[in-house]
C-alpha cells in the first residue's frame, strides 16, 4: 500500500480540493482563447502555460471537460505510422505519455501492452511489412511477425479468423499501450489550472469576430471575450466553428462506435487489431473488453448507435477469439470524428490571422494528446509551426501536397 | 430442503413436482424448476451469494430484477451468470465469481479493513511510478474483473429473425397489457414483449396482501392471448430501441430483430435503495425483491422484518410479507405520515409503524455476513439526529421501499426528453419522438387502475398514429404522494452506506469526487464510477444525482442526467454476432481448379489460384515452372476475377473519353487500348484494357478489386451527365482466361473459328467468334510479354473453355499458372499493379505513367488537378531496379525501403527472382533524383543490412516486344 | 436500422445503400483558379444541416438523390436525379 494513500485514513476530512476550479466570470480578454475543453484544448492550455508562461489563456466549453472523443475513445496510444510525418509525430507523443503520470501526479494507467495489427492478405503483409520498416528506421519497436510467433504469443487466438480470414501475419508494436481515458483531460485540466489558465464548462462559442484578416473576439454564450489568439480543438464540430469565420476545409465529420463487455479476470495482455475483419479488442484494467471497428460509412452529426455495428463487430471478435460465445456487451456508444482525405491531421495557422486549427484527427486523436497539446501551443506561443506538425497544415491541400497516412488506417487504431 | 420455502402460493412460478439438483461451491444444493439461482439458494438457507467488487463484502438478494451483480456465477467455462434471473438445471456447478478462496473465506475480505485508505479515484493517486506502475497494474488486474474465459469453450453459432407489426409494447406489466390490447382492439397487429418468463409484471407481485389485481391482470393476460391480433414474447429482453422502430429481441438463443409502426414503452420502473450504513448486508433487499421471492418463488425473504418506507409502497410490501406469515417488528418511515390505505390496514394488524425515522445503520450478525438488527435514528431535514441511545431493533431483514426510477432506458435512445418532476420527485417523459409513446409507471402513473386507463389510451394514441382510430388526449392521473422519496439518504460518519452496489461506491465517494471538483452528472460518473458496474445505474443513476443536486445546492432537475446507451440488460456477443455472413466468390473454373490441386489466395471476397502444386517442386519452383511454361511453351491462367464491363450508345466513346487518361474516340474498331484512369485528385485509381468492338460498343477491363467499386462510380458518373450511352457489368457473366506464351496461337488455332494470322488479327486486336463452339471475345493483349489472347465467354461456357484449351494444348506443353508467376511475368515486361506499386496518393507522373496523360481532351476526370500537378516534378516515381551481384544472403521483400545517406528514399514495390533475365528484378518507388536508369541505390532488408541494386530501364524482358507482337519487317 | 427510400425499390434498411457525398456544383476547370479547384476536390461542407446527396441502391446500382438532415439523421426527400422533383 502506497504511503500517500495514508493520509485518506488519517484525515477524518478528504484532504483533497477541487481538481480545477470553476470560475464564476469570464474575462473581457485573454491572450489566448482555446475552443474545446477536451484533451486536446486542454494539454495546448497547460503546455502553453508551462513551456511559453503563457497563463491568460481561458478554455471554453460548451459541456463538460473531457466530454467529448477523450471520454469516448478506445485509449489506444501508438505510434506505428505509415508516413515519416506520421512516425515521428506519434513517437513524440508515446515519449510524452510515457512520463505524463509522474508529470501530473496523477495515475493515467498507462499501460504499456504491445499492439498486433493482424494481416489477413498478401497486401496486408505488404503495407505490415512498410510500416514497420519506416517505423524501425525512426528508431520504434515495430517488427512483422509470423504464425508461429502469433501462436506462441496469441496461443488462444483462432489464426484461421473463423475459417474465412487465416492469419498470415502481424505487425507488433512492442510500445502500443491504453491509458484511463478520462483521467487525461482532468490531468491537463489540473495542472493548466493551477499555472492559472480559466476553465469555463458550459459555456458555448455563439461566433468569432475578425478584423482585418485577425481574430479579434469570440462570442460565448455568456458574453464576449476579446484576444488575438484562437485555438480550434473541437473534434467533430470542427466545420461549425469553422463555418462562423467562413472558412471550408476538408474535414467531413463521421460517427465512430464502440461497445465494451462486463468485466472477466484478465486473458489478453496486448492491443489486438484486424484491418479485414474491421475489429480493435483490449482488456481494461477493470477487465472489460473494449472493442471498437472502423467508421460509419456517411456523414452524421450524432452519437447514436447503431445495432448492425453491434452485430458485425460481434461476428468479427468471435472470428478470432470463438470462446468470448457467452460474454456480454453492456453498452455501446459513439463519438464524432474530423475524417481527412489523407487520414491525416490539420494542424497549425489558418487563412485568419490568430487562428489556429487542431483537428481532422480522424481517429487518430486521443493518442496524439499530448503532442498535439506541445506543438500547437509552440505554433500559438511563437508564430513559427513546430517542425514536427509541419506535414500537416490545412494548406497541404491548396498545394495537392497531401500526407497520405492512409494506408495505416484501414481499422487503425 | 430447510425451512424458508412457503406454502404453495397462488400464481408461483415454481413447480414442485419438478426438483432440481446443483451444486453451489460445491455443495450440494436443491430447488425445483423454474427456481432461479438465488431463489433456490435462498430457499435453502443460503444467504451469501457472492462478494463485491471492491471490499469483497458479503452480499445476498438485492433486486432480484436482473441487477444483482455482486451474484454473479461462474459455470464451467461460462462466467458471469445473473444468479437472480438464471433458472437452476440439473447438474449445474455453479461457483461465486469474484472470491478470493471462497465466499466464507474470502482473503480479500480485509479490503473491507483498508476502505478508509481507499477513497474515491484511489486508484488515480497513487501506484504510478514508472518503475511499480507494471507491478501494481498486475495486482489491479487481477483483483478486477469478474468470471474467468475459458478458452475451450465452443464458437456458439445463433439464428436471427426479423419480425414486423404495427405496434410494439415492450413490458407486459398492467399498462402493458391494456394498451396491447386497446391498440388491437382498434386493428392494429402488436407484438407484446416482456423479459421475464411470466407476464403481469408488477402485477403479479405487488398484491399488498390482497389477490385481486392480480387476478385482474391475469385476466387481462388471458384475453391477450385469445386476441388474434397480438403476438406475445415472454422471456424477451427488448435490448435496445435504434432508429426507425428497429428493435433487437433478445431471447436465451437468438436474436429478433423488430421493425415497428410505432413503440410503446410500458417498462415500468426500477426500484431504488435507501443510502444507510450497511445498507448492503445479506437480508436487507428492496421490498420489490422480498415481493418477487414470495409470489414468484414461494420463498420467505426474511422470518423478522423491518421495513423502512419513503412512500406507500412499502405498507403494500408490509402487506404482503404479513400475507405470509413474517413477522414485522416495525414499519420506519422517512416522512412524517402516510395517508394511504395500506398503512392503515397495516396498523390495524399491529405493526409498529414509526414516522420520521430512518435507519441510521443496519447490524450485522456476529460472523458478519448478515443483519442482526438496525438502529433506528430521527430523520428531520434530511439527516438523522444521531446520538447515544438510539433504538435498536432486532430482524433478520431488511424490505427497502423509498422510491422508483423510470426504467426509461430505450426511451432516451429513442431520443424521448425527460424531464423532472417535483410533484412524484423522479424523471418522467416530456416530449415524445414520432410513433414513441409510453405508459404506466415509466410514464409516471402509478395507481393501479390508473396504469390501466393510462395503458389503454396509450394504446389508442399508438393506433390513431397509424390511422386505426382517433383518440383524445391523453388522460392525467394525480399521484395522492410523490412515490419516490426526494432524499432517501443518512450520511454516517464510518461510511459504507453503499449507493452503488455494483461499483461499492459509499456515500463520501460522491461528496468527496464533487470537493475535487466533477460536479456535474457525467463527471461525478466518470470520477466515481458510478453506474459503469455491468447493472450500468439502474439502481444507483437515481441516487446519484440526488446525491449531486443535494450537495450542489441544486434541485435533481437543474444537474441534468446522464444518458442511457443500448443495452438494456447485457447481450452475449454470440447472439449479436448470429451466424455471421461472409460471402467468399468463386470464378466458374474453380472446380479444375481444385482438379489441378490449386493453392488458394483471397483477393478481396475471391479465391484465385496462388499456383498449382506440382510433385517434387516446392512453392517457388512450381512458380518458376509456371512461368517457364509461360515464356517456352504456353500457359493458361484464369482471369475470370477482373471486372468486365460494357458501354454502348452514341455517348459511349466520350464516355471513355471522359474517364480515362487516354484517348479512345479515335481507336477503331477490333481494336484495344490501354486505359488507366484517375480520381478528381489526380491519383491512379484503376486500370484494364478498352476493346472497341462495333462504333457504338466497347468492352473494357477493371481490376479485380475495383471492379465492383468502379461499376458503381461509372453509373454515378452517367447518371450525372446523362450521356447517351448505357453501362453493363458483365463481372460475373463472363468468365475470361488468359492463353499465353510462344505456342499459343497454335493452341488457339485448333480451336478458333477467328483467322489468327497476324496481318487479320494484330497485336491490340479484338475479334469476336468461337473458340471450341463457344461464342467469344478474343483480346490480343501483352501482360505477361508474350504472344497471348485473352478470351471471354459466357460464364456458363468458362469450364468447358477451359478444359477444351489444357486439351488442345497438351501436346504443346501446355501448363495452367496462377497469380504469382503472372506477377512475376508481369514485372519482366514492367507492368505495373495498380495498388501494388501505387498507393492511394500516386499519380500518374509518379507511376510513368506520363505517355497515357492525352491533356489535349477537353476533359477527364482528374485533368484539372492533373494540370497543377504537373507543374512540378513529381517527388518521386517508379522505377525498375536489378539486384546487384553477388547477390546478398537474404533477398528484400516487398515494402523494403531505399536509403541514400541515412534517409528514406523509396520503397520497393514489387520484386522477383527473373530466370528469363538471370537477375532478381524489381520496382520501386524511389526519390525523382534517384529514377535515372544506371543510378545506385541501397536497399535496406528487414534485419537492417543493406543490399546494393542499380535502377535499369523498363521493361527488364524483350524491350523490343518481338515476343507478343509481329515484328514490323516480318 | 435506419430506412432509406429509394425512389426505384422503395424502404429499404439503409445497409443496401451507399453514401455518395454531397452533390456539389464543380467549377469550370478551364476558367477557375487552382485555389478554387483544390477547393473543390477537397473541401467539404460538414456543417450539420440539410444536404443534396447521392446515395446508391447497391443491389441494384440505382443512384439517386436523398435530401438528408445530417445533424438529426432524418432523411426527408427521396428522388432519382434529374427528375422534376429535383
Amino acid at each position: 500500500m502506497p504511503w500517500r494513500l495514508l493520509r485518506y485514513a488519517m484525515n477524518p476530512a478528504h484532504p483533497d480540493g477541487r481538481m480545477f476550479s470553476r470560475p464564476e466570470k469570464l474575462r473581457n480578454r485573454y491572450d489566448v482563447v482555446i475552443i474545446g475543453g477536451g484533451g486536446h484544448g486542454l494539454a495546448a492550455a497547460y503546455y502553453l502555460a508551462r513551456e511559453h508562461g503563457i497563463r491568460n489563456v481561458c478554455v471554453l466549453e460548451k459541456g463538460y471537460i473531457g466530454g467529448g472523443n477523450t471520454g469516448r475513445n478506445t485509449t489506444i496510444i501508438r505510434s506505428n505510422y505509415i508516413t515519416p510525418e506520421g512516425v515521428r509525430f506519434y513517437d513524440e507523443s508515446v515519449r510524452l505519455w510515457q512520463d505524463l503520470s509522474e508529470d501530473f501526479d496523477l495515475n493515467l494507467f498507462y499501460a504499456t501492452r504491445g499492439h498486433y495489427t493482424l494481416a489477413h492478405s498478401d497486401s496486408a503483409m505488404r503495407t505490415m511489412r512498410l510500416r514497420a520498416e519506416i517505423n524501425k528506421h525512426y528508431g520504434i519497436a515495430s517488427e512483422v511477425v509470423d504464425r508461429e510467433i502469433l501462436r506462441r504469443e496469441l496461443p488462444m487466438m483462432d489464426l484461421s479468423g473463423g475459417g474465412h480470414a487465416p492469419v498470415l501475419g502481424a505487425l507488433y508494436h512492442a510500445p502500443g499501450a491504453i491509458a484511463r481515458h478520462d483521467a487525461v483531460a482532468w490531468g491537463y485540466a489540473r495542472g493548466a489550472d493551477r499555472r492559472g489558465v480559466e476553465i469555463h464548462q458550459q459555456t458555448e462559442v455563439l461566433g468569432l469576430a475578425v478584423r482585418s484578416g485577425k481574430i479579434h473576439a469570440v462570442q460565448t454564450s455568456r458574453g464576449t471575450i476579446e484576444t488575438d489568439s484562437v485555438l480550434c480543438a473541437v473534434a467533430g464540430a470542427t466545420p461549425r466553428i469553422l463555418a462562423m469565420l467562413g472558412l471550408t476545409s476538408p474535414v467531413c465529420v463521421h460517427p465512430l462506435q464502440a461497445m465494451v463487455s462486463e468485466p472477466v479476470k484478465p486473458w489478453l495482455d496486448p492491443i489486438v487489431v484486424s484491418g479485414s475483419l474491421h475489429v480493435y479488442v483490449s482488456q481494461s484494467a477493470r477487465g472489460e473488453l473494449v472493442l471498437g471497428a472502423s467508421l460509419d460509412p456517411y456523414e452524421l452529426h450524432s452519437t447514436r448507435s447503431t445495432l448492425d455495428f453491434a452485430e458485425g463487430l460481434s461476428a468479427h471478435i468471435l472470428d478470432l477469439f470463438p470462446f468470448l460465445s457467452q460474454i456480454r456487451i453492456v453498452r455501446q456508444w459513439a463519438g464524432m470524428a474530423d475524417m481527412t482525405p489523407d487520414f491525416s491531421p490539420i494542424m497549425g495557422k489558418t487563412p485568419i490571422g490568430g487562428f489556429y486549427l487542431d483537428a481532422g484527427w480522424g481517429t487518430w486523436g486521443f493518442k496524439a494528446t499530448p503532442v498535439a497539446g506541445k506543438t500547437m501551443a509552440h505554433t500559438i506561443a511563437t508564430g513559427r509551426e513546430h517542425p514536427l506538425a509541419a506535414g500537416f497544415s490545412l494548406e497541404r491541400f491548396r498545394n495537392f501536397a497531401l500526407t497520405g497516412e492512409k494506408g495505416a488506417a484501414a481499422v487503425g487504431h | 430442503m430447510t425451512g424458508e420455502r412457503l406454502p404453495p402460493v397462488q400464481g408461483e412460478w415454481i413447480d414442485r413436482e419438478t426438483p432440481v439438483c446443483f451444486s453451489f461451491e460445491g455443495k450440494p444444493f436443491s430447488g425445483f424448476s423454474g427456481d432461479t439461482v438465488s431463489s433456490a439458494l435462498w430457499a435453502s438457507g443460503q444467504k451469501i451469494l457472492g462478494r463485491s467488487f471492491k471490499y469483497h463484502r458479503p452480499r445476498g438478494i438485492f433486486s432480484l430484477a436482473n441487477h444483482d451483480i455482486n451474484a454473479m456465477m461462474q459455470s464451467g467455462g461460462v462466467p458471469n451468470i445473473r444468479a437472480d434471473i438464471t433458472q437452476i438445471r440439473n447438474g449445474m456447478e455453479l461457483f461465486p465469481v469474484n472470491t478470493w478462496g471462497g465466499l466464507s473465506r474470502d482473503r480479500a475480505r480485509i479490503l473491507d479493513h483498508l476502505s478508509a485508505f481507499l477513497p474515491v479515484g484511489f486508484y488515480y493517486k497513487a501506484f504510478y511510478g514508472k518503475r511499480l506502475f507494471p507491478y501494481w497494474e498486475r495486482l489491479f488486474r487481477a483483483m478486477t474483473g469478474l468470471g474467468r474465459v475459458d478458452f475451450s469453450q465452443p464458437r456458439q453459432f445463433t439464428a436471427k429473425e426479423h419480425d414486423f407489426c404495427s405496434i410494439a409494447v415492450v413490458g407486459a406489466g398492467p399498462s402493458g397489457l391494456s394498451a396491447a390490447l386497446s391498440a388491437a382492439d382498434l386493428g392494429a397487429d402488436v407484438v407484446l414483449v416482456d423479459e421475464n418468463g411470466h407476464p403481469g409484471g408488477s402485477g403479479h407481485y405487488q398484491r399488498g396482501g390482497d389477490d385481486s389485481q392480480w387476478r385482474t391482470t391475469e385476466a387481462l393476460w388471458a384475453k391477450v392471448l385469445a386476441h388474434p391480433r397480438i403476438r406475445t414474447r415472454a422471456d424477451t429482453c427488448a435490448a435496445g430501441y435504434y432508429a426507425d422502430h428497429w428493435i433487437p429481441l433478445v431471447s436465451g438463443q437468438k436474436m429478433t430483430k423488430l421493425r415497428a409502426g410505432a413503440v410503446i414503452f410500458a417498462m415500468g420502473a426500477f426500484e431504488q435503495p435507501a443510502v444507510f450504513r450497511n445498507n448492503d448486508l445479506p437480508g436487507i433487499m428492496l421490498a420489490s425483491a422480498a415481493q418477487r421471492l414470495i409470489y414468484r418463488y414461494a420463498v420467505r425473504p426474511m422470518r423478522n422484518a423491518v421495513v423502512l418506507c419513503g412512500n406507500s409502497d412499502g405498507y403494500r410490501a408490509a402487506l404482503d410479507l404479513l400475507a405470509h406469515g413474517i413477522r414485522i417488528a416495525a414499519i420506519l418511515d422517512f416522512r412524517e405520515a402516510d395517508g394511504s390505505g395500506s398503512s392503515r390496514r397495516v396498523q390495524d394488524l399491529g405493526v409498529p409503524v414509526h414516522f420520521g425515522k430512518c435507519i441510521y445503520e443496519a447490524m450485522p450478525t456476529a460472523d458478519g455476513k448478515g443483519v442482526a438488527g438496525v438502529r433506528v435514528a430521527r430523520f428531520q431535514g434530511g439527516q438523522a439526529l444521531a446520538g447515544s441511545g438510539l433504538e435498536e431493533i432486532s430482524c433478520d431483514g431488511v424490505a427497502v421501499s423509498v422510491g422508483w426510477a423510470p426504467a426509461a432506458n430505450l426511451l432516451y435512445q429513442a431520443g424521448a426528453r425527460m424531464l423532472f418532476s417535483t410533484t412524484l420527485q423522479q424523471f418522467v417523459p416530456g416530449a415524445f419522438p414520432q410513433g414513441i409513446f409510453a405508459c404506466g409507471r415509466l410514464n409516471g402513473v402509478y395507481g393501479y387502475g390508473d396504469r390501466l386507463q393510462d395503458g389503454a389510451s396509450a394504446g389508442q394514441q399508438a393506433a390513431a398514429f397509424l390511422g386505426y382510430g382517433e383518440c383524445g388526449p391523453r388522460p392525467r392521473f394525480l399521484e395522492a404522494a410523490g412515490p419516490s422519496h426526494p432524499w432517501p439518504v443518512v450520511p454516517h460518519p464510518s461510511g459504507k452506506n453503499f449507493v452503488d452496489l455494483d461499483e461499492d461506491l459509499q456515500l463520501r465517494d460522491y461528496a468527496n469526487a464533487i470537493q475535487e471538483g466533477f460536479d456535474s452528472p457525467e463527471l461525478l460518473k466518470r470520477y466515481t464510477t458510478n453506474g459503469m458496474g455491468p447493472s450500468q445505474g439502474k439502481h444507483s443513476s437515481m441516487n446519484a444525482l440526488r446525491i449531486l443536486a443535494h450537495y450542489t445546492g441544486r434541485a435533481p432537475g437543474e444537474t441534468g442526467t446522464t444518458t442511457a446507451r443500448p443495452f438494456f440488460h447485457p447481450v452475449p456477443l454470440a447472439i449479436l454476432a448470429g451466424r455471421g455472413f461472409h460471402p467468399e466468390r468463386h470464378t466458374p473454373m474453380h472446380e479444375e481448379h481444385v482438379a489441378l490441386d490449386a493453392v488458394w489466395m483471397r483477393t478481396g471476397e475471391w479465391l484465385r489460384p496462388e499456383y498449382y502444386r506440382s510433385a517434387g517442386l516446392d512453392r517457388a519452383a512450381a512458380i518458376q515452372a509456371e512461368v517457364r511454361s509461360v515464356r517456352q511453351n504456353v500457359g493458361l491462367i484464369d482471369v475470370g476475377t477482373l471486372g468486365k464491363l460494357e458501354v454502348s450508345g452514341p455517348g459511349a466513346a466520350e464516355f471513355l473519353e471522359r474517364i480515362y487518361l487516354p484517348r479512345y474516340a479515335n481507336l477503331k474498331t477490333g481494336m484495344t487500348r490501354y486505359a488507366v484512369m484517375c480520381d478528381e485528385a489526380g491519383t491512379v485509381l484503376d486500370d484494364g484494357v478498352v476493346a472497341r468492338l462495333s462504333g457504338d460498343l466497347f468492352y473494357f477491363t477493371t481490376t479485380s478489386s475495383g471492379a465492383a467499386g468502379l461499376y458503381r462510380e461509372l453509373v454515378r458518373l452517367n447518371t450525372l451527365w446523362q450521356l447517351d450511352c448505357t453501362l453493363a457489368n458483365l463481372t460475373g457473366a463472363h468468365a475470361a482466361v488468359n492463353l499465353a506464351g510462344p505456342k499459343s496461337r497454335e493452341v488457339l488455332g485448333l480451336l478458333a473459328d477467328v483467322d489468327l494470322a497476324p496481318a487479320s488479327f494484330p497485336y491490340l486486336g479484338v475479334r469476336q467468334g468461337r473458340v471450341a463452339g463457344i461464342p467469344a471475345r478474343i483480346l490480343r493483349v501483352g501482360f505477361v510479354g508474350e504472344w497471348g489472347y485473352e478470351i471471354h465467354v459466357p460464364s456458363s461456357m468458362g469450364t468447358a473453355l477451359w478444359k477444351a484449351l489444357l486439351q488442345a494444348g497438351r501436346a504443346f506443353g501446355i501448363r495452367a499458372f496462377g497469380v504469382e508467376a503472372q506477377r512475376i511475368l508481369r514485372l519482366e515486361k514492367g507492368h505495373l499493379i495498380v495498388g501494388q506499386d501505387t498507393d492511394g496518393l500516386t499519380t500518374p507522373f509518379e507511376a510513368g505513367l506520363d505517355w497515357a496523360v492525352r491533356m489535349d481532351k477537353p476533359f477527364f476526370v482528374g485533368k484539372r488537378s492533373l494540370q497543377i500537378l504537373s507543374r512540378t516534378p513529381p517527388r518521386q516515381r517508379l522505377a525498375g531496379f536489378v539486384l546487384e551481384s553477388p547477390l546478398p544472403g537474404a533477398i528484400p521483400e516487398e515494402s523494403c525501403l531505399v536509403v541514400q545517406d541515412g534517409s528514406i528514399a523509396g520503397r520497393i514495390t514489387s520484386i522477383a527472382c527473373s530466370a528469363a533475365c538471370g537477375a532478381w528484378v524489381g520496382m520501386a518507388m524511389v526519390d525523382r533524383e534517384l529514377a535515372a536508369a544506371g543510378t545506385a541505390i541501397r536497399i535496406r532488408l528487414a534485419s537492417g543490412a543493406l543490399v546494393r541494386a542499380r535502377i535499369t530501364a523498363l521493361p527488364f524482358y524483350d524491350p523490343g516486344q518481338s515476343r507478343q507482337k509481329e515484328v514490323p519487317c516480318d | 436500422m435506419k430506412l432509406m427510400d429509394c425512389p426505384i425499390h422503395g424502404k429499404r434498411p439503409i445497409s443496401e445503400f451507399l453514401y455518395g457525398g454531397e452533390i456539389r456544383e464543380s467549377p469550370d476547370p478551364d476558367t477557375c483558379t487552382d485555389g478554387a479547384w483544390a477547393d473543390y476536390v477537397f473541401s467539404r461542407n460538414s456543417v450539420p444541416g440539410i444536404k443534396r446527396e447521392w446515395w446508391c441502391h447497391v443491389p441494384s446500382t440505382t443512384w439517386f438523390v436523398a435530401e438528408r438532415d445530417t445533424g438529426a439523421g432524418d432523411v426527408l426527400k427521396t428522388y432519382l436525379y434529374g427528375s422534376p422533383a429535383s
